[in-house]
């Protein structure tokens, strides 16, 4: 049986991506934000999968310390239930936000969900996804072409513009994964992104106000229904062989951005090092003092 | 440049830590929420190569900022900005908060200004300017019913820096006063102007423009800075109409956001 991580699984794409992988067979461990709302999903995915073997998790990925204590929970699991293996990592937690915001670290709030968190949170997980030969799957977007990482000003602090910010933190996802690929396939851990396409989900209207609220109450009407993108994760998570290719949506692979080079993958692995202060993949003991 | 940020782990003191950082000020960072500095520190020291002191102080009890200026004077460290940025508000009316809240919001958003402010200027460092930015808000302008309390500290201490400037301009001591509307500093801050609906975007403040307009403006030596076009427009229409309407008509308003934002 194969086990996989999800986080943002509480609702939209990750909720989905549950479903299907748990109608496939696979074991799945949920990360939601809130004990209430991972309970609420743990329990509606028992009523439809009562034989199924679900877990859930739950910690604000915006932290670090929580997503410390959170590996440190998924590994002490791993190592107990799958014997320390993991096949696949479904980093889909992301947000959208309107005004420039900081996590409690200073870091802009769309950057640390949708990039660091993701970042951190596989570096922390990697002894088990090498002994799982795993596949990490990252939910990017469409709307990371036609941007280019703001080197100079990655938080947006000269004049935040959200979409921009939105857009940059999926290019980010992309590099990641080049990134991943680059220095861990030799290991037997391939890294995608995924277009889910455009879907009806409330990313845009959580604690947004003004126009973004505006824009997406309108826009994710013309979105498909969540289970539609969830059948390419659980393809690729399923499938007996690994696609090359980095980039899948759903007509298959398709070509990302040309943003998506080995120089730029190479600055933002770096970069998120340093912003993060570790080594990736390997583990600190966990800092007593900023668990809060 | 070594800034002293009191209030460093909330939403606006990290927004201006952050933006000191960029600028390569050194950063001493106070706040009641220790785990909050830790945190920050760290998110700092990775991005930005500046020296980052923290220490956790609740600043309205005088022996405990006796305590922090004893360590500061220890360590041979002298400032040369101040942001005062400490302060807040409980949420509720007058007559369904208790006494001691009520005291406390005043402790917090003028004792801890009036301390720290006291204290650095014995520890400003010697022979150059000193900068200090008192947070106000754009309430400082207003009688505000539901938030009395909170907008009459902040016209304390509007109207106390701006005499205070003057008493020090022959020290090279430069004081700004900040007069903010809505910030996106928390999830509830969020939700709350969401609840304010229209008016509350127009008059909320992007935080990185403001904090870093607000550093511009004191290092030439301005003395009052409410950003935003419509906040200045609110400003000068309250200043034209009596008083007593003013409070009239914001009670209207609050109450009307504040039954939507508890529906929420």
């Amino acid at each position: 049986m194969k086990t996989v991580i999800v986080t943002g699984a509480t609702s939209g794409i990750g909720f989905a991506v549950c479903e299907a992988l748990l109608g496939a067979g696979c074991r799945v461990i949920g990360i939601g934000r809130t004990g209430e709302r991972a309970a609420e999903a743990l329990e509606k995915l028992r009523r439809s999968f009562p034989a199924a073997d679900c877990t859930f998790y739950h910690g604000d990925l915006m932290l670090t310390s929580d997503v410390r204590r959170l590996a440190a929970e998924l590994r002490r699991d791993l190592d107990e239930r799958c014997g320390g293996r993991l096949d696949a990592l479904v980093l889909n937690a992301g947000c959208v936000r309107s005004w420039y915001m900081t996590t409690p670290e200073g870091f802009e709030q769309q950057f640390a969900l949708n990039h660091l968190s993701g970042f951190l949170l596989t570096s922390e997980l990697l002894p088990h996804l090498t002994a799982g030969r795993g596949m990490v799957l990252i939910t990017s977007s469409q709307s990371h072409k036609m941007m280019k990482v703001n080197w100079d000003d990655i938080f947006f602090q000269k004049r935040y513009r959200p979409l921009m910010a939105y857009k940059q933190s999926k290019l980010c996802n992309m590099l990641f994964a080049r990134a991943l690929n680059d220095r861990y396939a030799d290991k037997g851990i391939r890294a995608y992104g995924i277009d889910p396409g455009l879907v009806h989900t409330e990313i845009g209207c959580k604690n947004t106000g003004g126009i973004v609220n505006f824009v997406w109450e309108r826009r994710k009407k013309h979105g498909v229904d969540p289970s539609v993108p969830a059948q390419i994760y659980a393809g690729l998570i399923t499938r007996e062989t690994r696609p090359y290719g980095l980039y899948f949506g759903i007509r298959g692979e398709a070509p990302c951005s040309r943003q998506v080079t080995q120089e730029n993958a190479d600055r933002l692995f770096q970069l998120s090092e340093k912003l993060l202060n570790i080594e990736f993949g390997v583990q600190k003991e966990a800092d007593t003092a900023c668990l809060s | 440049m070594f800034v002293l940020i009191t209030g460093a782990a909330g939403g606006l003191g990290r927004a201006f830590a952050v933006e000191c950082a960029k600028r390569g000020y050194d950063l001493y960072l106070t706040d009641i929420n220790d785990a909050g500095l830790a945190l920050l520190k760290r998110g700092i020291t990775g991005a930005y190569p500046v020296r980052v002191i923290t220490r956790g102080c609740d600043l309205t009890k005088g022996d405990e900022v006796e305590a922090l200026f004893d360590d500061v004077r220890q360590y041979g460290i002298t400032f040369d900005m101040l942001l005062n940025v400490a302060g807040g508000d409980l949420e509720g009316g007058f007559y369904d908060r208790g006494a001691d809240n009520l005291v406390k919001i005043v402790q917090v958003n003028v004792e801890t200004a009036l301390r720290v402010t006291r204290q650095v200027l014995d520890h400003r460092t010697p022979n150059g300017p000193l900068y200090i930015v008192f947070v106000s808000s754009l309430a400082s302008f207003y009688p505000m019913p539901l938030k009395a309390t909170y907008a009459a500290s902040k016209t304390f201490l509007r109207e106390f820096a701006c005499a205070l400037r003057q008493e020090l301009r022959g020290q090279g001591v430069k004081i700004l006063t900040l007069c903010p509307g809505g910030l996106m500093t928390t999830p509830e801050a969020a939700s709350g102007i969401a609840a304010q609906g229209f008016w509350g975007d127009m008059t909320t403040n992007p935080l990185e423009r403001m904090t870093r307009r607000t550093i511009n403006r004191v290092l030439k030596d301005r003395s009052l800075y409410v950003p935003g076009f419509v906040n200045r427009l609110f400003r000068f229409a309250g200043a034209l109409v009596p008083k007593p309407v003013v409070a009239r008509l914001l009670h209207a308003r609050w109450q009307s956001a504040q039954k939507e934002w508890l529906k929420i």
